[in-house]
Parts: C-alpha cells; sequence; structure tokens
C-alpha cells in the first residue's frame, strides 16, 4: 500500500509539472500579448517595451521556463501583469471561494443525483422514473452558463429571491452579526451551487440509476426478496452498499467537470474564484496567472483522483490485496 | 416516542420555515441609523475592476471614475469639456491660477487642502507629482500627456509654477487634465520602480471628497464621504462599485434593485430593458468613443510595400461611398448614435455635422471601381482585375457584438458592389497585437478618446502616430501640417474648429476609413437620487453634489457599517 501511495504522489507531481509546462509553453506561443489595454486607447511602445522587459518577456523563451520553475520551486508565483501584486495573493483570495462553490455543488450534485438515481431504478420504466428521466436527460444537455443565466433571470431578476450575483451583500454584510453573516453567505451561494449542482446531479442520477439497476438484478438481491425482506430495505440495505462502488470513481472525476463549470458560473454570477481569476487573466495574456491557476487546478484534480483511488481502495478489499 | 399532539411539519414547510427564519435573521440583524441629508449609498455596477488606485497607473475607465474621487487635480474641466484656454476649468486644488508670461503659468493652492492623514496639500506634492508622471521608472501612460512641461517647481508652500516648453491653445488642458496630485510625504519613500506594486496603489490616501475604505478583488470597493472635504461636504456617505466580469450582469442587478447606478448601459437591447424600469432614470450623455472600419494603407503584414487593393486612393474612396451609414447606424444603433463627420467622438467640442464627408452613392462607387478596372466576373459577380479579385477580410474582436454586427452588414453592402469581404474575428488581445503590427486588410476599430483631439488625432492619424496607434498607416503630410496647425492654432477656438474642420476635409477627402459610429452614453441612476450631474468626460466627476433627499432614504441608505 505504501509503495503504491509513494508511486501515486510522484505521477502527481509529474503531472503538474506536464501542466505547467505545457500551459507555459502554449500561453507563450499562442497569438496575443500581455499589457494592452482592453480596448482601443492610444498606447506608448515604450510602456509595453519597458513592461516586457521588467518582466523579462524580452529574454528567450527557455531561459524564462527556467526562470519560471526556479521561482516556483522557491515558492515564489510570479507578480501578476495586470493586477499589480503577487500571484500567491490573488490565487490565495480566489481559492476559497472557488472552493466553497464547488464543495457545496458537489454536495448538492451527490446527495441528489444519488437519490435521484435510487428513487429511478427502484421505479424502473415506470412513469416517475420516464419523467425523471427525461427531466435529467434535458438539464444534462443544458450548456452550465445558459443554465445559470436563466437561473438569475427567474430567481434574481424575476422573482428576486436570490442575489444576482457576488459572495455577500455588498451594503450590510460588514454590519451583521455572525450569524448573520453565515446566512448572507449562504443565500448568495444558493443560485450558483444549486446551478453547478443541478447539472451535475443530472448526470450523477443517469449514472446510479444504472448502476443500481445492474447491482437489483444480482442474485443476493433476487435472495433478500425471497427472504420476505421489505422493498425499502432491499433497496437502500442490500442494493445501495454494492451500487455505491463505482460512485466513489464519479467523486474523482466530478470534481475537474466542476472546476471547468466553476469557469462559466464564476463568471455568470460575479463570483470571485479561481475560474474567473484565470479566465479574466487568458484575456489579458496575465501568463503568472493563468500559469499558476493551471497548476493549482491541475494539483487539485490529481488530488481527488487520489483521494478517489484511496476511498476505492478502502471500500473494496480486492483492490487493496491486488487481488482486483 | 413522539407526544400524542406533536405536529408533525412537512418537508416543504420545514424548508419554508428554514428560509424564512433566515430572512428575519438577515433582516433583524440590520442596525438602522443614518437619518438626513447625509446618509445615501450609492452602490454602482460595473463591468470591470480597476487594475491600481495610483494616479499614474490609471488604465480603465474605473479606475479614473474611482480616482476622481480620491484625488483632486489643480483645475478640473468645465461642462463645456472645452479644452482650449483656461476660461472654462474649474478651480479645484488651485484656488486661482495666473499666467506670468506667455509658457509660465503660476498655480495658488487652496490653503484647506488636506490629505486624508490631516497633512497639507502643498506645492511640493505638485512638483513631486509632475517629477513622478514624467519618470520612465514609473512608466505611467500619462507620460506622454506632460511632455510639453519642461518643470515644475515650487515657489513657496502654496505656489507652483508650470514652465512649458513652447505656446499652444491646450497648455492649460495638459498641466491639470493628466495630473493628479500625490502625497509625496506618502510615496517618496517607495522606489519609483515598485509603484505598480506598492500597496498604496490598492489602498491609497487622497485629498478628495471621499477616502478609502476597503477593496476586495473580485468583488467591491468601497469609498466612505469626507466630512470635512475643504470643497463642500459630499452628500452621499457611501459609494460602493460592485464589480462583475460581464456588462448583462451588471445590467441584471440594477434591474433587480441591487444596483443604483451604471455608467453605460451599453447596446440598445439594454437601454431598452432599463427604460422600462420604473425605478430608474436614464440620463443620455456624450461618449468619448467612435467607431470606424479602417484600410490598411500597408501591405498586410509589410509597412514597407503599399496594400494591393488599399494603397489606391480612388478604391478607398469608392468602398467608402459604398457604405450606407446611416442605414447601418439605425440597424445596429438605433438612436443611440451618431454617424460622426470624421475621426470624431461627441464628446468633443470640435464636432461639427457641416464638416464635408463622401456622399454615399452606390451607383457612382461602382462607375469608379469599373473605371479603375474593377470588373464584375462572369460566375460569382465578384469584381476582378488582371486576375486578381476584390477580395479582402475584415478583423473584428470577438467580444464586440457591435463591431461583429457592423462587420456583418458591411460584408452584404459591400458584396451589392461586387466586392468580397470575409471576417476575421479574433480574441481583443490578438486584435490590438495584429493591428499595431499592421497583420491586417481592414479591420473595424473602436476608439476611446480623451476629452482633447490635439493628441488623440495626432496619435492615431498623423505619422506621430505610426508604429503606435495609427494602425492603418495613414501618411499625408498635408494633413499633418494642418492637424499641427488646428493644435498650435492662434486666434481662439472658432479660428481652432475651422482649422480643426480643414484638416478632417482633408482625411474625408483621403478615405482611409469609414467612419462608422460616435456612440451616445446612457448612464441609469436610481430615482432615488437627486441633483444628478454627468459631465461627459467623466461621469462622476461631479458625484460629490448628489444626494438622496431624507424623504427618499431607503434601507441600504441608513445601514451602518
Amino acid at each position: 500500500m505504501t509503495a503504491w501511495l509513494v508511486r501515486r504522489v510522484a505521477a502527481a507531481i509529474a503531472i503538474v509539472w506536464a501542466v505547467v509546462t505545457v500551459t507555459f509553453v502554449l500561453l507563450h506561443l499562442a497569438p496575443g500579448t500581455p499589457f494592452l489595454p482592453a480596448a482601443e486607447t492610444p498606447v506608448d511602445p515604450a510602456v509595453l517595451q519597458r513592461l516586457r522587459s521588467q518582466f523579462g518577456l524580452d529574454r528567450p523563451l527557455p531561459e524564462q521556463y527556467a526562470r519560471y520553475l526556479r521561482e516556483i520551486a522557491r515558492g515564489n508565483l510570479g507578480e501578476s501583469f495586470a493586477l499589480h501584486r503577487p500571484v500567491a495573493d490573488a490565487l490565495a483570495e480566489a481559492l476559497p471561494n472557488t472552493l466553497t462553490l464547488a464543495g457545496a455543488a458537489l454536495c448538492i450534485e451527490f446527495v441528489l443525483g444519488l437519490a435521484l438515481g435510487v428513487y429511478q431504478a427502484a421505479r424502473a420504466r415506470r412513469l416517475g422514473d420516464v419523467a425523471l428521466g427525461n427531466a435529467t436527460l434535458f438539464l444534462y444537455s443544458v450548456p452550465t452558463f445558459w443554465m445559470g443565466l436563466l437561473v438569475l433571470l427567474v430567481f434574481g431578476q424575476w422573482l428576486r429571491w436570490f442575489p444576482v450575483g457576488g459572495v455577500v451583500d455588498v451594503v450590510t454584510h460588514e454590519s451583521l452579526p455572525w450569524a448573520g453573516r453565515v446566512a448572507d453567505r449562504l443565500w448568495h451561494l444558493a443560485l450558483p451551487a444549486g446551478t453547478l449542482g443541478l447539472v451535475g446531479a443530472a448526470g450523477t442520477a443517469r449514472f446510479e440509476r444504472a448502476a443500481m439497476l445492474e447491482v437489483l438484478g444480482q442474485d443476493y438481491v433476487r435472495t433478500a426478496r425471497a427472504k420476505g425482506l421489505p422493498e425499502r430495505r432491499v433497496v437502500l440495505g442490500h442494493a445501495l452498499r454494492n451500487a455505491l462502488l463505482p460512485f466513489v470513481t464519479l467523486f474523482g472525476l466530478a470534481f475537474p467537470f466542476l472546476l471547468t463549470g466553476a469557469v462559466l458560473v464564476e463568471t455568470v454570477f460575479a463570483w470571485p474564484g479561481m475560474g474567473r481569476l484565470a479566465a479574466e487573466a487568458i484575456f489579458r495574456r496575465d501568463y503568472p496567472v493563468v500559469t499558476a491557476a493551471a497548476m493549482l487546478a491541475g494539483g487539485m484534480v490529481v488530488l481527488g483522483s487520489l483521494l478517489a483511488d484511496l476511498l476505492y481502495a478502502a471500500a473494496d478489499p480486492r483492490i487493496r490485496t491486488g487481488d482486483g | 416516542m413522539r407526544a400524542p399532539h406533536a405536529v408533525r411539519t412537512s418537508p416543504s414547510a420545514t424548508v419554508r420555515l428554514a428560509v424564512l427564519g433566515v430572512l428575519l435573521l438577515v433582516a433583524c440583524a440590520r442596525r438602522e441609523g443614518c437619518t438626513g441629508d447625509y446618509c445615501g449609498t450609492l452602490v454602482i455596477a460595473t463591468a470591470g475592476e480597476p487594475q491600481s488606485l495610483l494616479p499614474p497607473l490609471l488604465t480603465a475607465a474605473v479606475d479614473q471614475a474611482v480616482s476622481d474621487q480620491l484625488f483632486l487635480r489643480l483645475a478640473d474641466i468645465g461642462r463645456s469639456t472645452n479644452t482650449v484656454g483656461d476660461e472654462d476649468f474649474q478651480p479645484q486644488l488651485a484656488e486661482r491660477w495666473e499666467w506670468a508670461d506667455s509658457v509660465t503659468l503660476v498655480f495658488h493652492l487652496d490653503p484647506r487642502a488636506r490629505w486624508q492623514d490631516g497633512r497639507a496639500v502643498t506645492a511640493t506634492d505638485v512638483a513631486f507629482s509632475f517629477d513622478a508622471y514624467n519618470d520612465p521608472a514609473v512608466n505611467s501612460p500619462f507620460r506622454a500627456g506632460v511632455r510639453a512641461i519642461s518643470a515644475v517647481t515650487a515657489r513657496d508652500s502654496l505656489t507652483a509654477v508650470f514652465r512649458f516648453r513652447k505656446r499652444y491653445p491646450e497648455m492649460f488642458f495638459d498641466a491639470v487634465f493628466h495630473l493628479r496630485v500625490l502625497p509625496a510625504h506618502l510615496l517618496r519613500p517607495i522606489p519609483r520602480d515598485q509603484w505598480s506594486s506598492a500597496a498604496f496603489g490598492r489602498k491609497p490616501v487622497g485629498d478628495g471628497p471621499y477616502r478609502f475604505v476597503s477593496w476586495k478583488a473580485g468583488e467591491q470597493l468601497e469609498l466612505a464621504a469626507d466630512s470635512t472635504f475643504f470643497l463642500g461636504r459630499p452628500h452621499l456617505r457611501r459609494v460602493i462599485w460592485r464589480f462583475t466580469p460581464d456588462l448583462q450582469v451588471a445590467v441584471t442587478q440594477l434591474v433587480a434593485d441591487q444596483a443604483d447606478a451604471i455608467e453605460v448601459l451599453g447596446p440598445p437591447d439594454n437601454v431598452k430593458r432599463v427604460r422600462a424600469v420604473p425605478q430608474l432614470t436614464l440620463y443620455p450623455y456624450r461618449g468619448a468613443t467612435y467607431g470606424y472600419l479602417g484600410f490598411n494603407l500597408a501591405a498586410n503584414g509589410d509597412s514597407s510595400r503599399p496594400h494591393p487593393l488599399f494603397g489606391d486612393r480612388e478604391l478607398r474612396r469608392a468602398l467608402v461611398m459604398a457604405v450606407d451609414r446611416e442605414r447601418l447606424l439605425q440597424n445596429v444603433w438605433g438612436d443611440a448614435a451618431k454617424v460622426p463627420p470624421g475621426p470624431e467622438p461627441q464628446l468633443w467640442w470640435i464636432w461639427d455635422p457641416e464638416t464635408r464627408v463622401l456622399p454615399h452613392d452606390t451607383a457612382q462607387a461602382s462607375r469608379l471601381l469599373t473605371r479603375l478596372g474593377w470588373r464584375p466576373s462572369d460566375h460569382d459577380g465578384v469584381r476582378e482585375r488582371r486576375g486578381n479579385r476584390l477580395a479582402f477580410r475584415i478583423m473584428v474582436p470577438t467580444t464586440s457584438a457591435i463591431r461583429r454586427q457592423y462587420a456583418r452588414l458591411l460584408q452584404e453592402q459591400y458584396r451589392a458592389i461586387g466586392a468580397e469581404v470575409e471576417l476575421d474575428e479574433v480574441e481583443p488581445s490578438v486584435f490590438l497585437q495584429r493591428a499595431s503590427a499592421g497583420r491586417f486588410d481592414a479591420l473595424i476599430a473602436a476608439w476611446n478618446a480623451d476629452p482633447t483631439p490635439a493628441s488623440s488625432i495626432a496619435q492615431t492619424w498623423t505619422r506621430e502616430g505610426v508604429g503606435r496607434s495609427n494602425y492603418l498607416r495613414y501618411l499625408n503630410p498635408a494633413f499633418d501640417g494642418l492637424v499641427e496647425r488646428a493644435s498650435s492654432g492662434k486666434g481662439g477656438r472658432a479660428a481652432t474648429q475651422r482649422a480643426w474642420r480643414q484638416a478632417i476635409e482633408l482625411l474625408n477627402q483621403d478615405a482611409p476609413a469609414v467612419f462608422l459610429y460616435a456612440s451616445e452614453n446612457v448612464a441609469a441612476v436610481h430615482r432615488r437620487v437627486a441633483d444628478v450631474t454627468i459631465r461627459p468626460d467623466s461621469w462622476l466627476a461631479l458625484l460629490r453634489t448628489w444626494r438622496i433627499p431624507a424623504e427618499r432614504l431607503i434601507d441600504r441608505d441608513r445601514v451602518e457599517r
């Protein structure tokens, strides 16, 4: 087990290094250049040249790459071209917001997806199953940003039940007691996490339905029914436990999808997370921010996958012993 | 074991109770205190965020809007936005000024002016600021704007003396507009080459009507009124910018009553959407942007050779005459913009609808093309000459819906006269890079100009701008001479305006571009805000005079921080 863990961690480091390298090279080779204004306003080429020189962009690419790796090894992610501040500071502000959003969305996705999948499997091919199957297929097919805009329009503008974007109420938040602040944050989290979680839950439900249907056809389930156990106990007590195993793999796969989905949801809901930070940095060709964000996202995905593997090993003894 | 008469709530009722509880908690927790005439809170929705609040490093419109509240100029542009002479300028840090001679300007500072840490604003601050703006280590984009000033010195603590290299009509404008005065005692200890990342840029101390409170990246920036401001206490107590990455979300916040104001609503659809909202009032004002279809006069990617098509002046004239600019404008903007008489935004005081332009005349354009040897081919109707097709590409940025719409309509109009147009839709960063490098046939550009034509036209349309903002490589010594004459003109405002008109008419005859639109900005502000005055060059320049009468205060105005 220890050797396996060491191998996995080494592979994880190699993957993150590969992500950094590919991002660095592609960014520098891609058309477009940093330091340009967002719109056409007169720009002094001398100002641009001095900025390029200041950030070392006038050096050959291999030299820039070597210097970047050296600085990363020292724990220095560099200075943002556009934000006039250390990249580490910008990421440190954005990361908690993204983790909050992705964490809440993950909870919604798995709890709702699991419940729907089990419900559908238990009532397979009946009206409820067919209706939910169509509904989840629809949700799964909807682009996340479109869903976000729709939700914002209905619940933010028309019904006015929830705020239109942001993390907290900009006027009242500071004046609230701690419980009020928590409530305020949850109130702002509801729509973005709901959007991201709902789209994910649709996919999870379809996956879980298939897994449950497979398990419900097994001999031991038939035996449990033959013993006269109530159907509720058969489904939740016997079938569900075994149908949860592939679910762990899905957990590992869900995290990257949540991160990519978060880029769009954070933009639509003005949520100041990593996705929005990275998207804006890409448009501005803010190389240090994009590379650091890619490194962090890559690290989180690798970590999520590692966690899923560990959970899988814990859940299935055959994997621990190498029998599987 | 459940009590016999226990009430069992349904799940939906439980959810409803929970939501109600949360809302009550939030509502009850608000301490509502402020009353009177100085309680207003203005929440501004904005698509964008400042990069720094250090005045020499301001770039975007939102940077300037925030900075206008924090840092004063010596004098400010008047409501006429006239930039010639000094008669329309309003005193700010300087209570008065006089000309010692034709190239020496003396400012007398208002002795009441204070930095928000309590120190007096002095002439040393003014001299220090000029030195900083001029220092290559600071790398200020405004450095070019003050290059005509040779020195700024402090005669005494309240007298600053500006010396110019030459005499010209916009000397006063150059002295006061670009230069926001900086606190020398706070910035001097910071090495100039580290100013761009200095903490001061994210937590500034100013001398304006508002003081800095907080800035949460990606979320909000808050200022609070300085009740001791020497030019008069601002009425609005708190001003908060809400940052969103997208204009549509900003507009939705406004419509949903979660913001009070927005600088520019943008496309006509947004204006229509907000017009239907009863709590909002629209404020149209002259825009600083003009858009044009520009022809690259040099070969695509090789500035040493003329463009095979657009190097021909007569061909360009035919392409200008083929465009029905009024029809395009109606399709894209409705009544939210005007067809400009040249490279001019509505903001400029030289705007003159009587300026001569090439007429829209497709018949004449077709005849001219035929005369030049461009004849329709038999198979697809596209004109050809000596085996070459009349075909070119128009580059537009993907982020501008307006320009993409224009590009498609232009494609159709050019098809009608036998010109084949393909579109290159590219990312904004790529657009600007290719434009600067001359790697395009034609492009649709939109210039956001400062209030004076002198620097903007010189940088965009004369030899001075080649390699910088003169993307089209338009070179005409006669035009350059007229611009120089207009910029350094004598004889007052009317004569200067005539000189500009003459220059622009020559440019129009050379047809390096089709001037498509000069937009009108429309701001929206909540109806409870009174005395809203918008100055076209800087929409929040007069914010300190806006107010919310006591009887119109709503919950968010009363919240104590």
